[in-house]
């Protein structure tokens, strides 16, 4: 029970990432999914009674739900960048593109993997819906911020699919991821400041100069 | 020992870099570093053929097989030119008044840290750290691909960490497929390479095929096939060219590995044929894609990004032959492509520098502005397109004998036909670099000593594979084609 609302709420959480129009909203809603994956975490850990994850479970709230959001917020703040995300599919239509990735991602787990428990059925879904959306709103939107979140987004829905369905990796290899992400986020970051000194935005979607 | 020392000498490098302040004299014990890196590598190669080939396992974190051994091998070789040609090239920038000393220095740092990310790599038992260590060349490179820090080069490194990173979060999907079926179906709880190769025989094909699918989508980004090859021509061109010779010679080819270790994996569920059909299905589309875009490049190191995009397929559909010795003149095709594109790539460097411009149309007659290089350039050019007596030549041929025997007739009439766009683009191209009329007033280039020097060592392997294969190299890679076949 607990379970299944901490998956719904990271699913909701994934749906509001897709529906966000503006940048703040977006970082926003990706804290919220963070700590639903915290608390997924939390609850492995109280129901595996392992303490190794507790510390995953703290490690996602301190990376993922205050350093990153803290990050990139630095981000918009320092190049004052506008507002709007753009986004090259609507709202309602990105929505609705959501609902058919998660219909698909329930069809996957389902049949394609064909796992008998339903509620490690029902998180393979969920994860691997986050995955495609991730992606998605990598490829729709045309701000910098946007693809940086997405690919979090990402790996927030491979880090569920790790634990869904097969109890967690183990730990120095969870440990090593976190670090990864990190690393990721800071370099990621350093980059984002060049391509605004150069180009005086952030926008991608304007960035030809080369081609063929 | 050794392969201690195939650690620490980079790592002993970037300790070196943050001490010393002079860039010719740091460039120079970048390369000697390089050179031993290189001996260390030859004399475990001997030491390890000389013990039958048996795999090396130290405490469950390093493994090393043949085919460990050879790509590690490959990063050897060519960072070994890399470090070498990079002496005069920083040299040159830096007195060109392109980047500063501190800079230079900056560049070796990054420099030893992407080279020992590579090194890593071939070296790790543990999947789930392999991976980490190739994201990890993803983001230390980036560096090096917007060195310049103008608008083309940063936007060449951001499309490069993006792409890159979304295609090897799809690997990871693929890798936590086949942890799956390998705690569940055999009950082996590890990423660890040897205990799931142990436990390989259980795995459900059909996880596995999908997990399959993941990886070779996932990796394959990295190591250039089509159509995830976006990121590759915008970060080979504007790379410095000591880096363009070591993404095009090295890193696709580490990306490769890390494949051939998932398929490996696959063998005993879903057989080698599975993973032979996907090697096809992308060798295919990226010797058409890269044979097509060649033929329209204005851009010098663009066209050796195209070309690089050829060989990868061409080495993925040896791989996809593999029942039929394929895996073996893909792999030797690695070999001398690493190499060769490696020289080429160099050569770039030295003509850009004398025309001051990428664009093939400015950079024609290199044989009278820079002889040595036009020379070398030339003989290149003849390696690239599969001309006897060079290694290349071999390769290919074998890769088309291996497509016959397979009975792929039809694929292998593809091949010949995209191969021979290639071939006409490529010729039509640097012929007219090499042997065009002197724009006026340009003056005859100095070429740096180092350069020469990369060439002659690269230009050795190149000419010298095509005239006689080392038994060394015959051994090793047909272990690594029994070990890759599960035999």
């Amino acid at each position: 029970m607990m379970l299944s609302i901490i998956l719904s709420g990271f699913l909701v959480a994934t749906f509001l990432l897709v529906v966000a129009k503006r940048i703040t909203a977006l970082i926003r809603s990706f804290r919220i999914q963070a700590i639903f994956l915290s608390l997924y975490a939390l609850y492995m850990g109280l129901s595996q009674r392992h303490l190794e994850m507790f510390i995953v479970c703290g490690l996602i709230f301190v990376l993922k739900a205050i350093v990153i959001p803290f990050v990139l917020l630095r981000i918009i703040r320092r190049i004052n960048v506008e507002e709007d995300l753009g986004l090259l599919v609507n709202p309602q239509l990105s929505l609705i593109i959501a609902l058919g990735f998660t219909y698909l991602s329930y069809l996957f787990a389902h049949n394609a993997m064909a796992l008998t428990d339903p509620v490690e059925s029902a998180a393979l879904a969920v994860s691997i819906t986050v995955v495609c959306l991730g992606f998605f709103i990598m490829v729709s939107r045309m701000k910098a911020v946007a693809q940086i979140i997405g690919l979090l987004v990402m790996e927030n829905g491979i880090f569920l699919a790790a634990s869904a369905i097969s109890g967690g990796m183990p730990f120095f290899v969870e440990i090593a991821f976190f670090f990864d992400i990190f690393v990721f986020v800071i370099i990621i970051e350093v980059f984002v400041y060049k391509v605004n000194r150069l180009f005086t935005h952030i926008d991608t979607s304007k960035m030809k100069s080369l081609k063929g | 020992m050794l392969i201690a020392s195939i650690i620490l000498i980079p790592v002993i490098l970037i300790v070196v870099s943050l001490l010393v302040r002079q860039v010719k004299a740091l460039g120079v014990i970048n390369a000697l570093g390089y050179a031993a890196l290189f001996v260390v590598c030859a004399l475990f190669l001997i030491d390890f053929l000389a013990h039958g080939g048996t795999p090396v396992n130290l405490w469950g974190w390093v493994y090393l097989d043949s085919l460990s051994v050879f790509f590690l091998l490959i990063t050897s070789i060519v960072s070994f030119a890399a470090s070498i040609y990079s002496v005069g090239y920083i040299l040159a920038e830096v007195e060109e008044g392109k980047i500063s000393t501190r800079k230079a220095i900056a560049y070796f740092q990054l420099f030893n840290l992407f080279c020992l990310t590579m090194l890593v790599v071939p070296l790790l038992n543990n999947l789930a750290l392999v991976w980490i260590a190739i994201e990890m060349t993803t983001l230390i490179s980036a560096f090096l691909v917007g060195f310049h820090n103008v608008k083309e080069s940063i936007e060449a490194a951001w499309k490069y960490i993006i792409i890159c990173s979304v295609g090897i979060t799809f690997a990871l999907l693929g890798v936590i497929f086949f942890y799956y079926t390998s705690s569940k179906d055999a009950g082996v709880k590890s990423l660890e390479w040897v205990s799931m190769l142990s436990g390989s025989g259980m795995f459900d094909p059909k996880i596995v095929r999908l997990a399959l699918i993941f990886i070779l989508v996932g990796y394959g980004t990295k190591a250039g096939l089509a159509p995830m090859h976006n990121w590759l021509p915008d970060a080979h061109s504007q790379a410095l060219s000591p880096i363009s010779g070591l993404l095009s010679g090295v890193l696709l080819k580490i990306s490769l590995y890390a494949i051939l270790r998932f398929v490996m994996l696959a063998n005993l569920s879903v057989g080698y044929a599975f993973s032979a059909k996907l090697f096809v299905l992308f060798g295919l589309l990226s010797v058409a894609v890269a044979g097509t875009f060649i033929l329209v490049q204005k851009d010098f190191k663009r066209l050796l990004a195209y070309s690089s995009v050829e060989n990868i397929g061409l080495v993925s559909l040896g791989l996809g032959f593999g029942a039929f010795g394929g895996i073996f003149a893909g792999l030797l095709h690695a070999f001398n492509h690493a190499v060769t594109k490696a020289l080429m790539f160099f050569c770039a460097g030295n003509a850009v520098r004398a025309y001051r411009s990428n664009s093939m149309d400015k950079m024609q007659g290199l044989i009278k502005v820079m002889p040595f290089t036009g020379i070398v350039l030339f003989l290149g050019l003849f390696a690239l397109v599969g001309m006897p007596p060079f290694s290349i030549f071999i390769s290919k041929l074998l890769i088309l004998i291996s497509a016959f025997q397979a009975k792929h007739y039809l694929i292998a009439i593809i091949i010949l036909v995209f191969v021979g766009l290639a071939f006409a683009g490529l010729l039509n191209h640097i012929s007219r670099i090499v042997l065009g009329n002197v724009p006026q007033g340009l003056p005859v280039q100095k070429e740096p000593l180092s350069s020469k020097l990369a060439l002659i060592f690269l230009g050795t392997f190149m000419l010298g594979l095509g005239l006689s294969l080392p038994k060394a190299l015959v051994d090793l890679l047909v272990n690594c084609q029994q070990l890759i076949l599960g035999k």
